[in-house]
């Protein structure tokens, strides 16, 4: 095969990846683009964000027939036919795929699927299915990700210890299954599998689960799981597992006790590592942190003047969107312009029952650093809308700097609060103030009332909810 | 003096401890929140009814307490009240003075103030990325919105700014070649004597400076035969005298040179660089440079173009006279729209004499002296006018000066009798 001359080479068609790919199109460059994998999207869309919503959709209808009764109306005890769930689900991500694939040949961006190596700074060679195919570049961006995490110790080569791709297969709905790692991906796994009949058990090592996110807004979310799960255990250490026929034999250290329980599956969701050996990087300037990660500048540039890296083997929160936003500034620097990673509120999303998001300033950050902020919280026992679909669980919060009045972050938990953070970080990126929100005026009966709300109790005159008076000059 | 936990309202009476906001040691301000505590309803954040000082906390996260629960005590401080006092009374200020009341009675605090530490000022996404591509800062800029936000104007703002400063600066530099002026002693090479600088002086020095770095300077060099003119002021100087006033050649060039000015409007106007525009003046005012004791200066003979050449010569006469004794009015020296500087009467030739802003040209004249010149092709001794003509040539190119020099030239020599007539 004869070589190809490219400007913008990518490796990886993840999220990342081809908004990368795409965008150095639109700007005028030939791209070329290369996947490992036969469908594009990377692990958002064929063993992430797109799947676990898909999953978290259809099973939430079990949850709701459940809780339906109350009101009046009951549904017969729901049937699950696995086979009819992950065909529906297959589609989706059938769906998705083509239609990146299909986006990217408007853009006549040249997509190779198969393995991507560096053999310098200017040039990859592809291993695809009809032999090497190698690539002449001007400019290349990393984009190949991460892959879940698997202890050795874990690592016994049984198919009923999962990561979060095998999770996502339902192969089947295992009586007891424990979830080791209480984080965004386990705790959104564990709901699946719980409204599917499961009984979930979680075991994280930490003081709690849902670090990161402050413990008010965390509060109702791991009330709910209480519920749904058998069992919630922090401070838990899994420090053996061995195959027990048909199940898995789980040695935990828990409360100054060794237990041993048998579980016919386990989910490993104990974090995410990033993917960048066996791509050659070793024959490029391109220098790795001792964790694995590329190390890149503010403009995504690695230490190699002609590769870029973004997305998770670039560093920092693992989510699409901040890779996304990475691509941007990566694609901006190779054509001239002057972008950089610098102040971007990256919102973060975890998509429990009810689900919990945060963008900005965290109250318990503000605190650990020293910064003084005011907080004001709407809670969704107030909110008509809430009482109305049943779930008043709710809690909508905002950290406000207190001489300029400006919201330097926003936490919101309850049904749609992934939906109602974008609100949150337009008024962050914006440097809007409590006042802006509160004279902006929200639909009515709707949740995002309860910003606004949130805003009037910082000032004292909240109609739903009563708080104490401030003396606030009235700007 | 200790806090208690207060009624909660709407039927809660007890909860869990989630989170302490304070430790010992640490001084809470009255309504700040001290603990977020948990029941069926919510997780309320409880603020503080005392202010003080904290020496001793009583509950811990997880435990479950109930109004009137004792939860912290702070160092007693004089005049504060019981935490369930209702009213408000004037706080004397505890240690430290609660700085969010001190704030809130502030109106909009300065946008430049440091904000948080790691917060970046207050800005839109798409005004964030303009500073970036300009390469501004900015947290250097003052934003005018609400919370000092940084909005385009702002922006567009704090750019014109700098570009003043910018020029102003090389205005400074300019003004001042010799950045720091040093003192030479020269009394080690002979005798010396030391004068100050005169008011004078130093006016004409500073608009020389002026005039001289504001104007690209051409000279236009041209000699005119006036013998036919020194004829004429011979046959007329008597009569003049009779009536009072000296027939000077300058008092018969002043006619020539408005006969010439009205031809080329150019050398009549200024430049209005703020307006973007030339000025064309109708009227004809010239300057009269004169050398004094003192030094020089420049008084107007206005109209010039509506006297006839006996008022002329009156006129500058008496404008002399005054200038010497330092009687001009401060009048007398605005609205000149050309000027004449005459050397004629102390000797040298040509000199390149500097615009005097904001006019736009200078005729500098020598001292006339016997040449030999060509005239119908014989070598004839004349009388010959050296003409200096400094202009701006920003406003007039070498060709208009070229064809001024030769329509002065053709004025003089071409000066009518009765031009004289009384």
């Amino acid at each position: 095969m004869n070589p190809i001359q490219t400007e913008v080479a990518v490796i990886g068609a993840g999220p990342g990846g081809y908004a990368a790919a795409f965008y150095a199109a639109d700007l005028g460059r030939k791209v070329t683009l290369i996947e490992r994998d036969a469908r594009l999207g990377g692990v958002c869309l064929n063993s992430g964000c797109i799947p676990s919503k898909a999953l978290l959709h259809a099973t939430h209808q079990i949850a709701g027939a459940e809780e339906s009764a109350h009101r009046g109306i009951t549904f017969n005890k729901p049937e699950v036919n696995l086979d009819a769930l992950r065909a529906w689900k297959e589609s989706i991500l059938t769906k998705l795929g083509a239609g990146v694939a299909q986006l990217g040949k408007a853009r006549n961006v040249e997509v190779i699927h198969g393995r991507g190596y560096f053999s310098d700074s200017s040039t990859l060679r592809v291993e695809t299915g009809q032999g090497n195919q190698f690539i002449k570049f001007d400019k290349a961006i990393v984009a190949v990700g991460s892959r879940p995490a698997i202890p050795k110790v874990f690592d016994l080569g049984n198919p009923r210890i999962m990561t979060s791709t095998g999770a996502l297969e339902i192969p089947d709905i295992p009586e007891k299954l424990l979830v080791i790692g209480g984080g965004y991906i386990g705790m959104e796994l564990g709901t699946v599998y719980a409204r599917l009949g499961s009984e979930v058990v979680v075991a994280e090592a930490l003081d709690t689960v849902l670090a990161g996110a402050d413990p008010d807004l965390a509060r109702p979310v791991i009330q709910a799981a209480r519920k749904a799960f058998k069992e919630i255990r922090t401070r838990a250490k899994v420090v053996q597992m061995a195959t027990a026929g048909k199940q898995i034999e789980v040695t935990t250290e828990y409360q100054g006790e060794q237990l041993k329980e048998r579980y016919d599956r386990v989910l490993v969701s104990v974090g995410r590592v990033p993917a960048g050996e066996d791509i050659g990087l070793e024959n490029t300037q391109v220098t790795r942190d001792d964790r694995g990660f590329v190390v890149v500048n503010s403009h995504q540039q690695t230490e190699d003047p002609n590769i870029y890296a973004i997305g998770d083997i670039a560093g920092g929160v693992m989510l699409a969107h901040k890779a996304h936003k990475e691509a941007r500034i990566a694609v901006e620097n190779i054509c001239g312009e002057v972008a950089a990673f610098e102040n971007i509120t990256i919102p973060a999303v975890v998509f429990t029952d009810p689900d919990l998001a945060w963008c900005g300033l965290t109250e318990s950050e503000a605190r650990e650093k020293g910064i003084q902020v005011e907080v004001a919280k709407f809670p969704w026992t107030a909110s008509g809308r809430a009482l109305s679909f049943d779930r008043t669980d709710g809690l909508t919060k905002l950290v406000i700097e207190p001489e300029t009045e400006r919201i330097l972050g926003v936490g919101i938990v309850g049904h749609g609060a992934g939906e109602l953070i974008a609100e949150g970080v337009v008024l962050v990126e914006m440097g809007a103030t409590a006042k802006d929100l509160a004279l902006t005026v929200h639909p009515h009966p709707t949740l995002s009332e309860t910003l606004m709300e949130a805003a009037e109790v910082f000032y004292g005159h909240s109609t739903h909810a009563l708080a104490r008076k401030r003396a606030r000059a009235e700007h | 003096m200790d806090f208690k936990l207060p009624m909660l309202g709407e039927g809660s009476d007890s909860g869990v401890v989630v989170t302490l906001h304070v430790k010992e040691g640490d001084s809470i301000a009255k309504d700040q929140p001290v603990l977020e505590l948990e029941n069926e309803k919510a997780v309320a954040s409880i603020p503080s009814s005392v202010a003080g000082v904290v020496t001793g906390i009583y509950v811990k996260p997880g435990d479950k307490i109930s109004v009137g629960t004792r939860i912290l005590s702070v160092s007693a401080k004089e005049g504060e009240e019981a935490p369930s006092a209702e009213t408000e009374s004037p706080q004397p200020a505890p240690t430290p003075a609660p700085k969010k009341e001190a704030s809130a009675s502030t109106a909009i605090p300065p946008a430049a103030a440091p904000l948080p530490t790691g917060i970046a000022p207050a800005a839109a996404p798409s005004i964030r990325k303009l500073a970036g591509d300009l390469g501004l800062d900015l947290t250097r800029v003052r934003g005018s919105g609400r919370g000092g936000r940084i909005e385009l104007g702002d922006l567009r703002n704090y750019v014109q700014q700098l570009q003043s400063l910018a020029f102003a600066q090389q205005a400074q530099t300019a003004l001042s070649p010799k950045a720091a002026p040093e003192s030479i002693d020269f009394s080690r090479w002979g005798p010396v004597l030391k004068k100050p600088i005169t008011p004078l002086r130093a006016t004409i020095a500073r608009r020389m400076v002026e005039n001289w770095n504001a104007i690209p300077h051409v000279t236009q060099f041209e000699e005119a035969d006036i013998t036919g003119l020194l004829a004429m002021r011979k046959k007329f100087v008597a009569a003049y005298e009779e009536k009072g006033a000296r027939l000077t050649v300058t008092s018969m060039l002043l006619k020539s040179v408005v006969d010439t000015l009205r031809k080329h409007p150019s050398f009549n106007c200024s430049l209005d660089e703020a307006a973007g525009q030339f000025v064309f003046k109708e009227y004809y005012h010239l300057g009269i440079a004169v050398d004094t004791d003192h030094g020089l200066i420049v008084p107007v003979i206005r109209d010039a173009d509506k006297k006839t050449v006996f008022q002329l010569a009156k006129e500058l006469e008496e404008l002399a006279a005054k200038a010497r004794e330092r009687k001009v009015a401060g009048e007398d020296l605005k609205g000149g729209t050309f000027t004449i500087s005459n050397q004629g009467g102390i000797g040298g030739a040509h000199f390149t004499p500097i615009v005097n802003k904001p006019e736009v040209a200078i005729l500098g004249l020598g001292k006339a002296a016997l040449k030999p010149a060509v005239r119908d092709g014989n070598v004839e001794p004349r009388m010959l006018l050296p003409l200096a003509i400094s202009y701006d040539h920003r406003v007039i190119d070498g060709g208009n000066a070229a064809r001024f020099a030769v329509d002065l030239v053709a004025a003089i020599q071409g000066f009518e009798e009765k031009g004289l007539m009384l």
